[in-house]
């Protein structure tokens, strides 16, 4: 809607009722004219940035804001080509109104607020003296320049007020343009956020200084009276601080509302948007600064607005938003080429336009060392010189400057058009040569970079010891700094602001470690869904000893699984029975396959479909999926970390490794275990505990037959602790512990064998159930919460329906065999069988019976947690049909 | 020792390998000194009741560890190990010094030094139990403490983020594990190791250190 076509009303259109009868079609062009241009405009824009995209060359040298000019530029002369005339043109109006408006929001809102508020006094610094410094000092050089008889054209026709007015306008670091190449640069945060910062806070100053200078310029130097100066500052302080508390007010009642949208969740992001430009529109109606209303306004209301909506509305208002002000700023910069093109605007003056393209960048220089002097004083952490460098050479010019020049009144300001021209030339130089050359500048100077690592949980938990260090030494020496007013704040926003303004449900969570943990459990279980091994080179939370899974050959062992289950049922079957050498090998294979095989894939991803598409749950489940999540990573360290395995029990599995190696191929199932087996030492695999699930019983069909499909369950590795019946608060679990069928085990009667060899030997899924030595572990219950149990639990069952293919589902559900799914850091293939991975699933009937049973469980407990420990004293207990049977192997070194 | 100018150099300041030059200067040291008295109640030594006397403490919820921090001998640069009952100003001062601010003319190797020498006051925090190691348990109870102002966090809550977190530390500092190994805690170079790429020489730093860096008192 920038244009000036598309402002105007659609012009008398043949009435729809003159010639409706007689029509099929009706060219209607005018009618949707202006939209429709706006829509093409917004296309255009978007396309050229695809296309600039395309080469990664060309975007990584320049920014994306000189290719939008330049494209500008471009489509502007092919205008003036056709039409004749410069059609479209950068609309004050238009950019004040929408454009700047999304892009402020944006940059308020996802402020990181903590850098902000802890630079706030060099922003503020910079913001108001830098420009108000750069303002006077530039305006009056040029006058000088002027003065001076310099400037050749006569035609300048301009006052100290008519020059001070550019300088102000012209000084003022532009938000949008430091975004759109500091976004690029990637620099340290502090010096973006003081580069940043200072772009948006100066809105107030330079404001301020507009109005007045106009309002000076316009009443004619001889006008001005000193209460007029008095006025002129004083309307500083009502403009930024009247601003500033209108922002503050919307972000209030922002909060407030979406304390109370529970049940329209749907039209949460909606309020945020509206809201933030209600106050925008609010502080520019009463002339007050609109940008640091939005800007505070986003900045204030994030935290409780975040704390209050739902995820999904969470993404919905970062996509918009992302979206809103991406497109505006394409918008801005392409209409700014576009809108340099007409001339008629024009009028050159050389000296005019060298003279303010100087001054700016000396001046900008000089303010900048000089306000750097004195700061460094007082910071705590100095800026340095290559800071200050950067900081001066980043003061970019941009479209609020370009809006501001248009927005001139020619009459009153005679030398508008010069001043226009020269505003294009510092826009286009700033942000094209300084754009492209920033880049460089901070490579060369070697400017500290941000380093993009991804929160770890650590980072910030020390962060949190160090506010209340900090506090606490501030406290303790009696000074009242820094911290002791932040520590002051955020009790008081924890007494009552958050009180108040956020739901109890959502303040109940909203600690920013939790919100790390939070943040890090979901990264995981995404990378976990996602298939590209990538995700979890990268992430920093990888379990020590996982093996990838990319070096397990999940192709071959997986598929190889699906492929032949069947068959390798059936043969097995065949066996059941007799308990002979072949039947070890089989336990052993199972054994093997268990630690090596991953948690089914599919069923994962089914939770992550879920949790994405249904609504109601959503929130809980994918809350307790990413708990799970941590927690099964967690134990399996802890495993790591506490297990000691012995060198026996090792021996002893490699023994029977070497037995089954060189025993004769029995069924598909078997070769294909003995792929694994090759693949996987057996010294990386020493488990001790295993898990079988004996949901078969459950299920109609006899669960003889395919029990080999999922009797190979679960491995668990024991502690010492837990095996000793130690008191150990760490738990020793695989990660196996985490699956539903564990948790739902704890509450049962639990009986471990004597000896763990004679459980190996026995393959509870063949034998009878009297003498299956069967215990049920429940550590289990102490490693994960009642109510997180519960929550799994329901989600598993909820899902067991919609990941089991319809084939199976009366059958053997578990014959799913796991992709793997592993978040771990990529290991030699010689490890990837290591115990620590497992392949279970979670048969729904087994879930559901288990829930009220964890539901009871005790949980956390140190002494409950020992009961089972202790009941494995007695050996030779049977497990009622239903329950998850744990088989002992291994153990005897440790019993 | 009326004098605060007699005795600002913190004991031991010298001794230490890891001990940089005191710049506290003389008008910071009658300030602290003041302030030493005033929570001392004018007594020689300030023992670990006086830190009850300061209101703002109170709602910290880490402020055991941190006044168990100034008596601690580590931090004390004592060769001994274990806790004092009572410290003076010049342990005072010691304890406060882990606060300057960075200089602007440090070199690669004083920031170092400097960097360690915070990091290990954090360290010793951690470390209630003066094994060297930070181990789960001493972990989950920071978490706690930390967690502890926030009243609608359960303790499993704070529990799962400690164990989280040392999972996460296992796994920077040892990166894979062999299956018997065992990660028994955060050791002073495993810690080192998290802060890798942290400027922790930026954050832990308190103003009132920092008013002149004119005058060394040595």
């Amino acid at each position: 809607g920038e244009r000036r076509g598309a402002m105007q009303p659609p012009a008398a259109s043949p009435g729809p009722a003159a010639s409706a009868g007689a029509e099929l079609l009706r060219w209607q062009w005018r009618e949707v004219q202006a939209p429709c241009l706006v829509a093409a405009w917004i296309l255009v824009a978007s396309l050229a940035k695809i296309v600039f995209h395309l080469s990664r060359k060309v975007t990584s040298v320049v920014p994306e804001s000189c290719l939008l000019i330049l494209l500008g530029l471009g489509l502007g002369g092919i205008v003036l080509a056709v039409a004749k005339k410069a059609e479209y043109q950068l609309e004050p109006n238009m950019f004040f109104l929408f454009l700047l408006p999304p892009i402020v929001l944006d940059s308020g809102y996802f402020m990181p607020s903590r850098l902000f508020f802890d630079n706030i006094g060099a922003i503020l610094t910079y913001a108001v003296v830098g420009t108000l410094w750069n303002s006077f000092t530039t305006g009056a050089a040029l006058w000088g320049l002027h003065q001076a008889g310099l400037m050749a054209d006569p035609g300048i026709e301009a006052g100290l007020m008519d020059f001070l007015l550019f300088g102000s306008l012209i000084s003022a670091v532009d938000p949008v343009a430091v975004l759109a190449v500091f976004e690029e640069v990637h620099v340290n945060e502090t010096l973006f956020i003081i580069v940043f910062g200072e772009s948006l806070l100066n809105d107030a100053v330079t404001v301020v200084l507009y109005k007045v200078f106009n309002s000076f310029v316009e009443q004619g130097p001889a006008h001005i009276h000193a209460t007029d100066y008095m006025k002129g500052v004083a309307s500083f302080f009502l403009v930024s601080l009247g601003g500033t508390a209108v922002g503050l007010l919307f972000a209030f009642l922002l909060a407030l509302i979406t304390r109370f949208t529970k049940r329209v969740r749907i039209i949460e992001p909606l309020f945020v948007f509206l809201l933030a430009y209600i106050a925008y529109l609010a502080a520019e109606m009463v002339s007050l600064s609109s940008i640091l209303a939005v800007t505070f306004c986003g900045i204030c209301c994030k935290k409780y607005v975040e704390a209050n909506i739902s995820q999904k509305s969470r993404t919905t208002v970062k996509y918009t938003m992302k979206t809103l002000a991406s497109s505006s700023e394409t918008i801005i910069f392409m209409f700014l080429g576009i809108s340099a093109v007409d001339t008629s605007k024009w009028a050159w003056d050389t000296a005019l336009v060298l003279g303010t393209l100087f001054f700016i960048l000396l001046f900008r220089a000089v303010g900048v060392v000089l306000q750097t002097y004195v700061l460094n004083r007082f910071r705590l952490i100095p800026l340095d010189r290559i800071d200050q460098v950067v900081m001066s050479y980043g003061g970019l010019r941009g479209a609020v400057a370009f809006a501001l020049v248009i927005l001139l009144d020619g009459a009153k300001v005679k030398a508008k058009d010069y001043f226009v021209a020269t505003t294009i030339v510092v826009v286009f130089f700033t942000v094209i040569v300084q754009g492209l050359t920033i880049k460089p500048l901070v490579t060369w100077l070697k400017v500290k970079r941000s380093d993009h690592h991804k929160p770890t949980l650590n980072e910030e938990l020390h962060e949190h010891a160090f506010d209340h260090i900090l506090a606490a030494v501030e406290d303790i020496v009696g000074h009242h700094g820094y911290h002791y007013w932040r520590d002051k704040w955020e009790q008081f926003d924890k007494k009552y602001l958050s009180q108040l303004l956020m739901r109890k449900s959502a303040y109940r969570l909203r600690d920013e470690i939790w919100d790390v943990y939070y943040k890090l459990n979901i990264r995981d279980a995404i990378s976990f869904v996602d298939q590209g091994g990538h995700v979890l080179s990268a992430a920093k939370l990888a379990l020590p000893s996982m093996p990838s899974r990319t070096s397990m050959s999940e192709s071959s062992v997986t598929n190889l699984l699906r492929e032949s289950g069947s068959g390798a049922c059936l043969d097995l079957q065949v066996i059941d029975t007799v308990r002979s050498r072949r039947d070890k090998e089989d336990a052993a294979m199972h054994h093997v396959l268990r630690g090596s095989l991953y948690k089914p894939r599919r069923r994962y991803k089914a939770s992550y479909s879920r949790h994405f598409i249904s609504p109601d749950k959503q929130e809980r489940q994918d809350k307790e999926i990413f708990r799970q999540n941590m927690k099964r990573r967690l134990e399996t360290f802890k495993s790591t970390k506490h297990n000691v395995c012995s060198s026996k029990s090792k021996a002893r599995l490699k023994e029977k490794g070497r037995k089954k190696a060189s025993a004769p191929q029995p069924p598909p199932l078997d070769t294909l275990n003995g792929k694994t087996h090759r693949n996987v030492p057996w010294q990386e695999a020493a488990p001790v505990l295993v898990m079988v699930s004996s949901e078969e019983e459950e299920s109609d069909s006899s669960e003889t037959e395919r029990e080999d499909d999922e009797g190979i369950v679960f491995i668990a590795r024991a502690t010492d602790e837990v095996l000793q019946g130690k008191t150990t608060p760490v738990p020793l679990t695989t990660p196996t512990s985490a699956s539903p069928g564990s948790l739902d085990v704890c509450p049962s009667p639990c009986i471990i064998p004597p000896s763990p060899t004679l459980a190996e030997k026995e393959l509870p899924w063949k034998g009878d159930q009297a003498d299956l030595a069967v215990y049920v572990s429940s550590e289990t219950t102490k490693i994960v919460p009642v109510d997180m149990q519960k929550a799994w639990n329901q989600s598993i069952s909820s899902l067991e329906s919609i990941a089991s293919p319809p084939g199976t589902e009366s059958g053997p559900q578990h014959r799913r065999f796991a992709c793997p799914v592993l978040e771990e850091q990529p290991q030699s293939a010689s490890q990837v069988m290591s115990e620590q991975s497992s392949c279970f699933q979670f048969p729904s009937h087994v879930s559901k019976s288990g829930r009220s049973q964890s539901d009871s469980s005790p949980d956390g407990m140190e002494q409950q947690e020992l009961q089972p420990l202790m009941a494995t004293e007695e050996p030779g207990r049977m497990l009622p049909a239903t329950e998850q049977r744990w088989l002992m192997f291994n153990r005897a070194s440790h019993l | 020792w009326g004098c605060p100018q007699d005795c600002p150099v913190p004991r031991g300041a010298d001794l230490s390998p890891l001990s940089f030059p005191p710049t506290v200067t003389s008008e910071q040291i009658e300030h602290l000194h003041r302030r030493f008295k005033q929570l001392s109640r004018d007594q020689l030594t300030i023992r670990k009741e006086n830190f009850d006397s300061i209101p703002d403490l109170e709602f910290n919820p880490i402020r055991g560890k941190i006044v168990h921090a100034f008596f601690d001998k580590r931090n004390l640069r004592q060769e001994s190990d274990g806790l004092v009952d009572e410290i003076n100003f010049e342990d005072f001062l010691t304890i406060m010094s882990y606060f300057r601010p960075i200089e602007m003319n440090m070199d690669e190797e004083q920031l170092d030094r400097f960097r360690k020498e915070k990091l290990k006051f954090l360290f010793h925090m951690y470390d209630s139990d003066h094994d060297g190691k930070i181990t789960l348990q001493e972990y989950r109870n920071v978490v706690e403490e930390l967690l502890s102002g926030n009243p609608h966090l359960e303790k499993d809550s704070a529990r799962s983020i400690a164990d989280g977190a040392m999972l996460e530390a296992a796994s920077i500092c040892v990166g894979q594990m062999g299956p018997d190994q065992v990660y028994e805690g955060i050791t002073f170079e495993d810690f080192l190791k998290m802060w890798q790429g942290i400027d922790i020489e930026t954050k832990m730093h308190v103003r009132f250190l920092n008013m002149e860096t004119i005058a060394h008192c040595y």
